[in-house]
């Protein structure tokens, strides 16, 4: 073996170390940023949400203490409704067993508590769950939020659609007797989106995952046809 | 460690190889800029979504909403450039394993959820019943491509590719 080959071997080696070694380094600073990257993105959402949510709402009239409902009643017995002005199952519920919950309100057996909550805005493309649970805060201004609810779920536009415009809303609360030029201007001002949101994030918080979901004192009905309300309510009330 | 001037081999992986892991990374990066585009628009979504699990508290499930998608939109990023892939393909692994667990504890708990994976805020459509076990297999597919990434993270029109210089004679990787 000539010696010359050997430095040119030795000096290839060296040659190659030094290439590893960068790409050492600049796969560690790669990383390094790569997970600076991951982390900051982490924060950035972190830092959106606490911007979005800001605390206050303002509840309409007739809303619960803690605000995340409308209360209806004054029976021993509380039931509390979670729906969504969209969802199909909560229209056919208020169809089948609303009346009976209205009865056990009106036999002094229950407070039925109504929690308009916006869980399928992604079923809309305009936000329809926000919009009409909203408009649903500016009837209980006007202290017609029951009928200005079931009006809302007898009109209740198709998931998928744009729902109704808020013209439309305004026609329905003319409708039910609500002075339409006031509602109007509540509708546009927003002034119950972020009571909206606070009872959506109350619901949440309360480990509701879906609409319809009915609870009788705290405890969720899997039965929600008219009788199971009676049996749930009559349990409940002894 | 010897020198030879030409490994020859006879398999056609070799040169396939580079371009199927183009196609992963952008593939996969495709899959998480969808998913945290689609969660990012609404946050408090995102954080119900992440709540109907009932595996962590509220507070906590709203924080981790609400920072998942951006983490999730950061991944799409780094692998559509290449950027630290293997770190990036590591993290995608392991957050589809914690995905697949939550979608896995939901179903044998017999939650009724949607698993939010695209944004859907946790909540079923009507009528809808949970499809737990396609969710599953879907991410089960996208973890087989987060695998391939950890495996050969060196992919052609790649800054790693273009941070590491031509190839060294004696790859040793």
């Amino acid at each position: 073996m000539s010696s010359r080959k050997g430095q040119r071997d030795a000096a290839r080696v060296v040659r190659q170390q030094i290439a590893r070694e960068r790409r050492r380094r600049r796969t560690i600073w790669a990383s390094v940023a790569a997970v600076a990257v991951l982390v900051i993105a982490g924060l950035i959402g972190w830092g959106v949400w606490s911007g979005q949510r800001g605390g206050g709402y303002t509840a309409p009239p007739g809303a619960t203490v803690a605000g995340t409902g409308i209360a209806h009643g004054s029976g021993p017995v509380v039931i509390d409704l979670y729906e969504d002005f969209l969802c199909p199952i909560c229209k056919q519920f208020q169809q089948t067993s609303g009346p009976t919950v209205e009865q056990l309100v009106a036999e002094g057996k229950a407070t039925v508590v109504f929690h308009p909550v916006a869980f399928l805005n992604r079923y809309s493309t305009t936000q329809y769950s926000t919009r009409s649970s909203a408009a649903s805060g500016c009837a209980a201004n006007g202290g017609k939020f029951r009928e200005y609810a079931g009006a809302l779920f007898d009109r209740q536009p198709p998931e998928g659609s744009a729902g109704l415009s808020d013209a439309e809303l305004a026609d329905i609360a003319a409708g039910v007797g609500l002075n339409r030029d006031t509602f109007a201007s509540c509708l546009s001002d927003g002034t119950y989106k972020s009571w909206t949101k606070h009872v959506t994030e109350d619901a949440s918080k309360a480990g509701v995952t879906g609409t319809p979901t009915v609870r009788v004192n705290g405890k969720e009905v899997a039965d929600r046809s008219p009788e199971g309300i009676r049996a749930a309510v009559a349990a409940a009330g002894k | 460690m010897t020198v030879t001037a030409s490994r020859i081999r006879a398999t056609r992986w070799p040169a396939v190889r580079p371009w199927v892991g183009v196609a992963t990374r952008l593939g996969l990066a495709t899959v998480w800029l969808l998913a945290g585009a689609s969660k990012a628009e609404d946050l408090a979504a995102s954080g119900r979504a992440v709540n109907a699990y009932r595996l962590l508290p509220y507070e906590v499930a709203t924080v981790v909403g609400a920072a998942l998608p951006f983490v999730e939109l950061a991944l799409g990023a780094l692998l559509l450039l290449g950027l630290a892939t293997r770190l990036a393909a590591a993290v995608s692994a392991a957050l589809l394993v914690v995905f697949v667990a939550g979608i896995a504890s939901a179903w044998a708990r017999g939650l009724s959820i949607d698993c939010g994976c695209f944004g859907s805020g946790g909540q079923l459509a009507a009528g809808q019943a949970p499809s737990y076990l396609p969710e599953i297999l879907r991410d089960v597919a996208f973890l087989a491509l987060a695998g391939f990434l950890l495996i050969w993270p060196r992919t052609p029109v790649s800054v790693d590719g273009w941070l590491a210089g031509p190839p060294v004679e004696d790859e040793d990787e």
